[in-house]
């Protein structure tokens, strides 16, 4: 019986024979990359190209299935594409790249339009949203994944046909109020922060004193003496405690260290009395108490068994004794001449330790709770769980619904991809009881995302020549004459956020395009238009030989979407739950897994939260 | 990010076409000639009748790439003489901070008129640094005197 037999069957002669002569890239080769390959190779796509910039390390090697301890330090990439061959048997025809995905020059758009259907398997927001945007100046199909530890999803996006990457706002790493880590923390990630982000960065990490140099420097401006002084000292206090690091004992160092964070800052926050009308006041550590034990501890060496008792909440005494020690180790490596400096590391124990007792020790002192060292090492190294059987279930997913793309002939219907509105599914797993698998039909682009609805894009293609010899104000008035602006009527910016012209600021308009910055090949150019009735235009930059032609897509630009001032309001996090009907599995009922995909009609319904 | 570019020049292009009388803000200049729009300087001008007249206080506003999920950063000089002032410059104010009164919708203009309002109207249950607070809320005629001074600095601002 030939190989194929049976896939032939499940999957359809004419689909099957599609994805035999198709090229796909999957983008990452990590914990989905892996599993999803082995599932892309099985289904026998003609042509697999990979691309990651990683490389393997120890951590990966419990889930990633396709590397072995020997493969550490080799590039992901390649090592996986190798790695499939053993189950090859369909010949798929693997290339791998190493490198970044957004690298216009590895990568250029020319690359990127060979590909029939891409696959995502990437684990950070920025190459997914680059990789989104490929596939909306291309109009090609994407399918998205991602997992959290029992969560996952699979999304399908079909460009301005469903909603895309963009058009549901993603949440962001939290970020804290410096008031609130500076002066008053309430709970546990808020000390962690501090510890990590401001104690432990200020004193051993890479001198960046421009701050307080700064504070010094406007106060020898100011002629205020009282003003003067105070200024001085907060800025100089860290200073001589980051010098105490080298000129002292490490006894003096402890102390020092001890007195100046945990009693008299808090001591300088508590005159503050406004700040503890509705909050309960820090008790400022009283060092003597604690001082003969700690010497008891400190003088038998046995004691070094505290440090790693990972997962045990550490009393005062024992975080004195962590501080102390891994304070004493971090002086040594400064003083020892080999690291000038020290970032931290959540693998690095010296300064995991340092972070968590002064974290501890700061909770304790504001009535937080305190946290092993377990559980601080999740917060302070930013570690999301992985769970390989997760990244199973969601590659499979991603391969079975990405084959149904194939289900019909990509030249009929070019990139009309609305048939697919009808049937293609995002999914979400979870782990919560009655609701492991749940998916819902694709949504339109949400009207006012940035990246699907409120613009048009295409590519420009320069010629060599007109890079060399043509002036930024050429350009300027290119775009004038090809889409209708009014005279001097749009702004442009280049790459990330630089603004090079608009009528306000016409400095580069006599400046050769060559000697623009990062007017190169792969970068974005951005127009608006300054009386708000064109929408706005995204073009990207591909320049061509020498004597060629320069060629603007050719297309009109829209009337720009207006939306009442309150609608504005609306896109921000709060969308990101908007209520949508889904399809919820009841695991009662033991459903093959193509039925829970495909079926029909709603159970129930229930809201989805990403 | 695209949305941050995207917000960001249409910040720049409103704030051209109108803003309010006195204020300035414009992007920084990059050594390649380019306008950077995450970071901005501005002039914000104490109101009349105040103790904060006749003067133009810098800031610097940086935003993140988030933005505007997340609010920009803005900043006095360090050692502004402000009760919600911190010694390295930055502002407290609920507007700019995600966990409160943060709202992508926020403009510039609103910004800017908000730390204008900030000027003479501090919070004293947000102190930020200990000189201006401690002179605002138990010395008065010191906290003026020094606000005065502070607008004798600011007076001659190079507001272009």
């Amino acid at each position: 019986m030939a190989k194929d037999t049976y896939l032939k069957k499940v999957l359809g002669s004419e689909r099957y024979n599609r994805i035999r002569s198709s090229k796909v890239l999957m983008v990452g080769a990590g914990g989905i990359g892996c599993e999803l390959l082995k599932d892309l190779v099985l289904t026998g796509y003609g042509q697999i190209h990979i691309v990651d910039l990683d490389t393997i390390t120890l951590s990966n090697l419990n889930r990633q299935f396709l590397f072995r301890k020997t493969d550490i330090d080799k590039s992901k990439s390649l090592t996986v594409a190798n790695a499939v061959q053993s189950f090859n048997y369909l010949n798929s025809n693997l290339i791998p790249h190493h490198g970044n995905i957004m690298d216009g020059n590895q990568f250029p758009i020319q690359w990127w339009s060979q590909f029939d259907f891409i696959f995502n398997a990437l684990d950070n927001l920025e190459a997914r949203r680059h990789v989104n945007k490929m596939c909306l100046f291309l109009k090609r199909p994407l399918m998205e994944s991602g997992t959290t530890g029992f969560e996952g999803q699979i999304q399908p996006i079909f460009p301005y046909h469903s909603e895309c990457f963009d058009c549901q706002a993603k949440e962001t790493p939290k970020t804290f109020p410096v008031c609130t880590i500076r002066s008053t923390p309430s709970s546990p990630v808020h000390c962690i922060t501090w510890a990590k982000e401001f104690l432990f960065y200020q004193l051993f990490d890479e001198a960046d004193s421009t701050e307080l140099n700064s504070a010094d420097k406007i106060a020898g401006e100011t002629d205020d003496k009282d003003q003067q002084e105070n200024l001085a000292k907060e800025a100089n206090e860290l200073i001589e405690l980051r010098n105490s690091i080298i000129s002292k004992d490490k006894d003096v160092f402890f102390t020092e260290l001890v007195f100046k964070i945990f009693k008299t800052d808090i001591e300088r926050l508590l005159l503050i009395d406004t700040l503890w009308k509705s909050r309960q006041k820090p008790n400022p550590l009283q060092f003597s108490e604690y001082e003969s034990e700690l010497d008891n501890l400190i003088a038998d060496d046995k004691n070094t068994s505290i440090l790693t008792d990972d997962t045990k909440v550490w009393t005062i005494l024992e975080d004195l004794y962590v501080l102390r020690k891994s304070g004493e180790s971090l002086q040594k490596r400064i003083n020892s001449g080999d690291e000038s400096s020290i970032s931290f590391d959540k693998d690095d124990e010296d300064t995991l330790n340092f972070v968590v007792a002064s974290a501890n020790l700061r909770s304790s002192i504001f009535h937080i709770e305190t946290k092993s060292k377990f559980d601080i090492k999740q917060i302070a190294g930013n570690i999301i769980p992985a769970i390989a059987t997760t990244n199973a279930i969601i590659s499979g997913f991603s391969c079975l619904s990405g084959s149904d793309y194939f289900k019909v002939d990509a030249k009929k219907i070019g990139t009309d991809f609305s048939s697919f509105m009808n049937h293609s599914r995002t999914v979400y797993i979870s782990i919560r009881p009655n609701k492991y698998i749940t998916s819902a039909l694709l949504s339109e682009p949400n009207e006012k995302c940035a990246s699907s609805s409120l613009l048009s894009r295409g590519v420009l293609r320069i010629s060599k020549s007109d890079v060399k010899a043509q002036t930024l104000g050429w350009l300027v008035n290119t775009l004038i004459d090809t889409y209708d602006y009014e005279e001097e009527g749009l702004s442009i910016s280049l790459g990330q956020s630089r603004l090079i012209y608009d009528v306000d600021f016409d400095d580069n308009l006599g400046t050769k395009l060559i000697d623009i910055n990062g007017f190169k090949d792969g970068e974005l150019l951005f127009i608006q238009d300054d009386n708000d009735e064109l929408e706005n235009l995204e073009l990207y930059i591909t320049i061509t030989g020498e004597g060629t032609l320069t060629t603007l897509p050719e297309f009109k630009l829209r009337p720009k979407k207006e939306f009442a001032e309150e609608d504005e309001e609306d896109y921000s996090m709060e969308e990101v739950d908007g209520n949508r009907d889904t399809i919820i599995i009841d695991d009662e009922e033991e459903k093959a897994i193509d039925d829970i995909v495909i079926e029909e009609p709603a159970l129930k319904k229930r809201k989805v939260v990403e | 990010m695209s949305l941050c570019n995207t917000r960001l020049q249409e910040e720049r292009k409103q704030w051209r076409k109108d803003h309010p009388f006195g204020f300035y803000a414009k992007p920084v200049k990059d050594s390649d000639g380019s306008l950077n729009l995450k970071i901005w300087n501005a002039g914000i001008p104490g109101k009349a009748t105040t103790l904060w007249q006749d003067a133009v206080y810098p800031i610097n506003i940086t935003f993140p790439d988030e933005y505007p999920s997340k609010p920009p950063k803005v900043k006095f000089p360090a050692g502004f003489y402000h009760p919600n002032v911190y010694p390295s410059g930055t502002i407290c104010l609920s507007i700019l901070n995600e966990e409160q009164d943060w709202r992508p919708a926020i403009t510039l203009k609103q910004i800017v008129l908000g730390v204008q309002e900030l000027l003479d109207s501090p919070n004293p249950d947000s102190p930020a640094q200990e000189p201006a607070w401690k002179a605002f809320s138990k010395d008065r005629s010191l906290y003026e005197k020094k606000v005065r001074e502070q607008a004798k600095k600011y007076a001659n601002a190079d507001s272009s």
